[in-house]
């Protein structure tokens, strides 16, 4: 494979909450490659976001990197302190496109200027060429009579279309990584659909490396080249698509598999996992998920599994896949999934 | 906008006119003593009648509306009859206004810069030390009556001496620049915590919003944000008062223009209610309550130029 554009090793992000000390991240390890998509799942509070946004440096004020690195264009990020450090990347190379396109935008400013503002601080144009370029952009992410809309202001626009300038602003920058935080979250289905065919068409024609944070599994399996899952704080698997899906080895994964209705047993109750995440302001020793797995090995309580690697591109944090491990079965969902894809195959 | 402007303009001339007519309807209620001037006990019977007839005020009252207004577009506001008896009460107030609109507007320019510049300051260091600095002083000029303080002022700083000449006069004297600085400052000092206040508030409101974070994400720096995003966004919640707030300067400070002696405006209301001067109390009102309804008319155009959500015909929530 060619060189990773980002490299994040053991990432550990802090913050600090009325005097006590949260551990959002622990030790959570990525590589970006050019070009591709990457899509980051996990259930509500596993850190996706948080992980994401210490790229950029946009960590509330209580938080920080305590430690890992994050390699990016040969300089490790993760000690970045300075505003003027991080504005040499953020925005520029990496930028990010938010959930809620209803109020990621200015109210007192026309559309036009908020995505000119982006033009003029990364690819240093002015006046008329900045204005020029602007409108042709607005065409680009598919608004209609873009002459006009450019000055328009924000409440005269739909969500959707809303989300169309968001995500024109990140193609304004320009930049070499872009974060894509639940782009259609906050959007219809049908709307859903036309932005990620506009986020992927835009993403062939800049090469640009597609980051998505998301917790819906179908549009991981739209858009995604590779999957990452997070838990509390930790990537705890990672591989192709096909391979997340369809031969997953960790037993988080497969529970957040089996919970998919998609795959549910038509007259059985959808699975769903019991307990609740972990306290993320205790120490957590061992696999963080052991707590929720009925199968859990006593390993699992004391001692934190290292990455097994699965194939070349497939790796998961388990201690099932240590050779001494007894063989655990995994859940019939998950087994049926992977038999559905063998027989796709084996045709 | 023009729509706007111009559906906002003839509601302003409908409450004015309302406020006009309702003004001079409850004159009809004050006493009639008013009218007679000193000397009211001597009068006969006969010869209050034929005060009344010469004001017009045995007309039925909608004679005398029809007058009042008659005279009002011609701009006379009537004669005082016990403040400075035949005198017009335009030439009463022209010599008063110029004092309180010049104290009043330097005020207000004085308030807004240091009013903003400290609110902008709190929101930027908010939590920490400067902001808990300027909100201690914002709470004393709130906490504390104003009497209190504009009092020491007066006897404190004039106090002060060099080369045993005292520095600043204890009174009023236009021709002396150093009489202006210490009402100025006294009637700065509650604006300014005003503004600050309110534009800490607004400021912190606007840097939660989601799109400062996507301006950040943009790679615009705190600075860039700051100006381009935050300032007038927080600036424009405030701009709806201000015009309301400069047009009724020329009603003067009450209690700062009595401390220094400024021939203003101020108090002159209070004045002619003790004294029963029912035509300039008629005519004070009526100036003020116009100026207000002008200055709210002035102040949501202000704020449709800055926010174009407002020039939407449609009501679209409370804003």
């Amino acid at each position: 494979m060619t060189e990773p554009i980002l490299s994040v090793r053991d990432l550990v992000v802090k913050f600090s909450l009325r005097g006590q000390i949260l551990t959002a991240i622990r030790e959570a390890s990525l590589d970006l490659y050019p070009a591709e998509t990457v899509a980051i799942v996990g259930e509500s509070g596993s850190g996706k976001s948080v992980f994401t946004k210490t790229w950029i440096g946009m960590l509330d004020a209580n938080g920080w990197a305590d430690s890992g690195s994050i390699l990016f264009e040969g300089r490790d990020i993760a000690k970045f302190t300075t505003e003027r450090e991080w504005l040499t990347i953020r925005g520029k190379k990496i930028a990010m496109v938010f959930q809620d396109p209803m109020t990621a935008l200015n109210p007192l400013r026309t559309v036009g200027m908020q995505i000119q503002e982006a033009l003029e601080l990364h690819q240093g144009m002015r006046g008329e060429q900045a204005k020029a370029r602007t409108i042709e952009i607005l065409a680009e992410v598919g608004i209609d009579m873009p002459d006009v809309r450019y000055h328009q202001y924000p409440h005269e626009f739909s969500g959707g279309m809303r989300q169309r300038v968001v995500i024109a602003i990140a193609v304004a920058c320009n930049p070499r990584i872009l974060i894509c935080d639940e782009p259609t979250t906050a959007l219809d289905v049908t709307i859903q659909a036309q932005i990620l065919e506009l986020i992927r068409s835009l993403q062939k024609k800049m090469g640009v490396t597609l980051v998505y944070i998301t917790h819906d599994l179908g549009v991981v399996a739209n858009v995604a080249d590779r999957v990452a899952v997070m838990y509390a704080g930790e990537i705890i698997e990672y591989g192709t698509v096909e391979e997340i899906f369809y031969d997953p080895r960790h037993p988080y994964t497969w529970a957040l598999l089996s919970s998919l209705p998609q795959l549910g047993i038509k007259g059985q109750p959808l699975y769903s996992i019991a307990g609740t995440p972990p306290n993320l302001f205790t120490d957590i020793p061992g696999d963080a998920f052991a707590p929720r797995n009925p199968k859990a090995l006593k390993l699992d309580f004391v001692k934190r599994p290292p990455f097994f690697q699965v194939s070349p591109t497939h790796y998961a944090k388990t201690w099932l896949l240590d050779p001494r491990a007894p063989k655990v079965e995994p859940p019939e969902t998950i087994k049926a999934l992977r038999a559905k894809h063998d027989e796709r195959y084996a045709l | 906008m023009l729509k706007y402007s111009i559906k906002r303009l003839l509601q302003s001339l409908v409450t004015v006119f309302i406020v006009i007519t309702l003004v001079f309807l409850l004159m009809r209620l004050l006493p009639e003593e008013g009218y007679f001037g000193d000397g009211y006990d001597k009068l006969t019977p006969e010869q209050r009648e034929n005060i009344l007839r010469k004001f017009g005020l045995l007309d039925p009252w909608y004679i005398q509306l029809r007058n009042f207004y008659s005279s009002l577009l011609k701009g006379d506001l009537g004669k005082s009859i016990i403040y400075r008896p035949d005198v017009p009460v335009i030439d009463i107030i022209k010599l008063k206004i110029p004092f309180s609109a010049a104290f009043g507007l330097a005020a207000i320019c004085v308030s807004l810069f240091f009013g903003l510049t400290m609110g902008i300051h709190m929101a930027r260091n908010k939590g920490r030390f400067w902001d808990k600095v300027w909100s201690s002083y914002v709470v004393f000029i709130n906490a504390v009556p104003a009497a209190v303080y504009l009092l020491f002022i007066q006897l404190y700083i004039t106090g002060l001496k060099f080369r045993g000449r005292s520095i600043f006069p204890m009174l009023f004297n236009r021709h002396d620049p150093r009489s202006w600085i210490l009402p100025l400052i006294s009637m700065s000092l509650g604006g300014i915590a005003g503004y600050a206040l309110w534009m800490r508030r607004y400021m912190v409101d606007q840097l939660n919003q989601d799109y400062i974070r996507l301006a950040r994400a943009k790679g615009m720096s705190d600075k860039q944000i700051m100006v381009k995003h935050v300032m007038r966004n927080a600036f424009v919640p405030m701009a709806q008062y201000l015009p309301a707030s400069v047009l009724l300067t020329i009603s003067g400070s009450i209690y700062i223009e009595s401390l220094y002696s400024i021939p203003g405006m101020g108090g002159l209301l209070v004045d002619v209610i003790q004294r029963q001067d029912n035509v300039m109390v008629q005519a004070l009102v009526l100036i003020y309550s116009t100026l207000g309804i002008w200055g709210l008319f002035l102040g949501d155009i202000l704020m449709a130029i800055f926010d174009p959500r407002i020039r939407l015909e449609k009501r679209e929530g409370a804003r």
